[in-house]
């Protein structure tokens, strides 16, 4: 096994009607061996953007931490918060500066950029960003969730679709993963207020 | 090295006038040999494109009652879960049962040999079952001669028979051991901590059970290559019975119901002006 599926992980965000939503999983393993079912792979930037990280989990912690500090700072200069196409940039500026001894992480990136526009993207372990209208997907079980998103997505979605949608979608993907799952967390943020949500899933 | 090839001798020579089939001279059967520069190369890879595949947790222990089987249902390749309803429990007979783990196909074929040729064939000839102690010998021996060559088999023969209850554990590397409690995979070491601390020999068949699914559920709970449906099966006198095939997700939420927690933050509607 690869040192991207040392920890497992899968990650997923959703484009909607002035609106986005993000998901995770909440294991965090060795290898096979689950060890916790409450990690947490999402973290807030600011109230209308969010990242996770996916990989290997110590990267992902160090990497939250870097981003935060760089994104306070911004506050303190700038008084006022990053947009999330500036954020973007930053993380890949941040992980292409370790070109040669990267971080084994991948981020997905969601937020609410001007005039409440909904703004996803991912980029790869050296930051090259992809930019997506649609869904972005990351961790081990990217392969699943990529079927599983394509098939389900629709365009336009109001909230309370898109959180059903997203949940179907994630749930069924890590079912398909030995090394994600054991329950999930997701996000549903718009203009007005930011809504987060535990899933039952399977523990197994 | 002369290979164990007494499970593949098939019917065909007694009936001398189908000889077509057969070239005009009875050869002896035997697996056809990969035709490479490197044999042992070759037999390396194909040894890890099946090693992977020990992602499973199957336990057996002896009890008052007689036999107590257990096994869960996914099969996995890698990271990929490819089923979650693997029958991993085979009945080689109506008083003998097989737990899989390692490469699928070679347990299938293994103990289906096991049940067919070898102790039909021992039942026929001598007029009474073959024995625990009897059938996981042959088993071994015959899985003992293929020793390198790739086979992935970690299996444990539970039966009845008329000096009680049996088990043994056999695997591919030749290996076969008598004991009161086994479990094979990944999962096992999980198992086993339910298994040890929970056992007793004076248990219902209802206590051993829940036993056996306790342990099941809790090692795929841990291990990632676990999971599926957790099923339980009893052997006694008159031979095996299948208990219960408890889905693995619905037994968390059984054992462990889903509290409501305090809410930290509430959302409260505000009267229109």
């Amino acid at each position: 096994m690869s040192i991207f599926e040392y920890n497992g992980s899968a990650l997923v965000a959703m484009v909607g009607k002035n609106c986005f939503a993000i998901a995770s999983d909440r294991r965090l393993g060795v290898q096979l061996q689950t060890i916790a079912t409450d990690f947490q792979r999402i973290h807030k930037i600011h109230d209308r953007l969010f990242i996770g990280l996916s990989g290997l989990a110590t990267d992902a912690q160090t990497l939250y931490q870097r981003l935060m500090f760089r994104h306070k700072l911004y506050q303190l200069r700038e008084e006022r918060d990053m947009k999330p196409e500036t954020f973007a940039s930053l993380v890949s500026a941040l992980l292409y500066e370790k070109r040669f001894g990267p971080y084994f992480c991948q981020p997905v990136i969601a937020g609410l950029s001007d005039d409440d526009k909904p703004f996803i993207c991912t980029t790869d372990s050296i930051g090259a960003k992809e930019l997506a209208k649609d869904f972005v997907v990351a961790g081990t079980a990217g392969d699943s969730l990529y079927g599983a998103c394509e098939a389900m997505f629709k365009p336009d979605m109001e909230p309370e679709e898109l959180f059903e949608t997203l949940s179907q979608a994630l749930l069924a993907s890590v079912d398909r993963d030995c090394l994600s799952g054991w329950g999930g967390h997701i996000y549903i943020v718009t203009p007005t207020e930011v809504k987060e949500c535990t899933l039952k899933g399977r523990m197994d | 090295m002369k290979l164990d090839t007494t499970g593949l001798e098939s019917a065909l020579p007694l009936f001398g006038a189908n000889c077509q089939m057969v070239d005009g001279f009875t050869a002896a059967p035997a697996f056809e040999l990969p035709t490479t520069l490197d044999f042992d190369g070759f037999q390396k890879e194909a040894i890890q494109m099946v090693k992977p595949a020990k992602g499973t947790t199957t336990l057996a222990f002896i009890f008052k009652e007689g036999v107590m089987v257990a096994a869960d249902s996914r099969a996995s390749m890698g990271g990929y879960i490819s089923s979650q309803s693997v029958k991993k429990i085979i009945e080689i007979n109506p008083y003998m049962l097989g737990t899989m783990a390692g490469g699928a196909a070679d347990c299938q074929f293994w103990h289906r040999n096991l049940g067919i040729k070898v102790c039909r064939l021992h039942e026929l000839a001598n007029k009474r079952r073959i024995s625990v102690t009897g059938a996981s010998k042959l088993l071994a021996n015959i899985l003992y001669s293929y020793r390198g060559m790739g086979l992935s088999v970690g299996t444990m023969i539970a039966g009845w028979d008329e000096t009680g209850p049996g088990l043994y554990y056999v695997d591919s590397e030749g290996g076969r051991l008598k004991g009161p409690r086994f479990s094979v995979g990944s999962g096992s070491p999980y198992a086993y901590g339910v298994l040890d601390s929970g056992y007793r020999y004076d248990m219902s068949i209802e206590e051993a059970a829940e036993l056996a699914r306790r342990a099941i559920y809790h090692a795929t709970f841990r291990d990632g290559a676990s999971g599926g449906v957790a099923s339980v099966y009893h052997v006694g006198p008159n031979g095996w019975k299948k208990l219960s095939g408890d889905d693995v997700g619905e037994l968390h939420y059984k054992y462990y119901p889903v509290t409501p927690s305090t809410v930290e933050q509430e959302m409260v509607e505000v009267s229109a002006a």
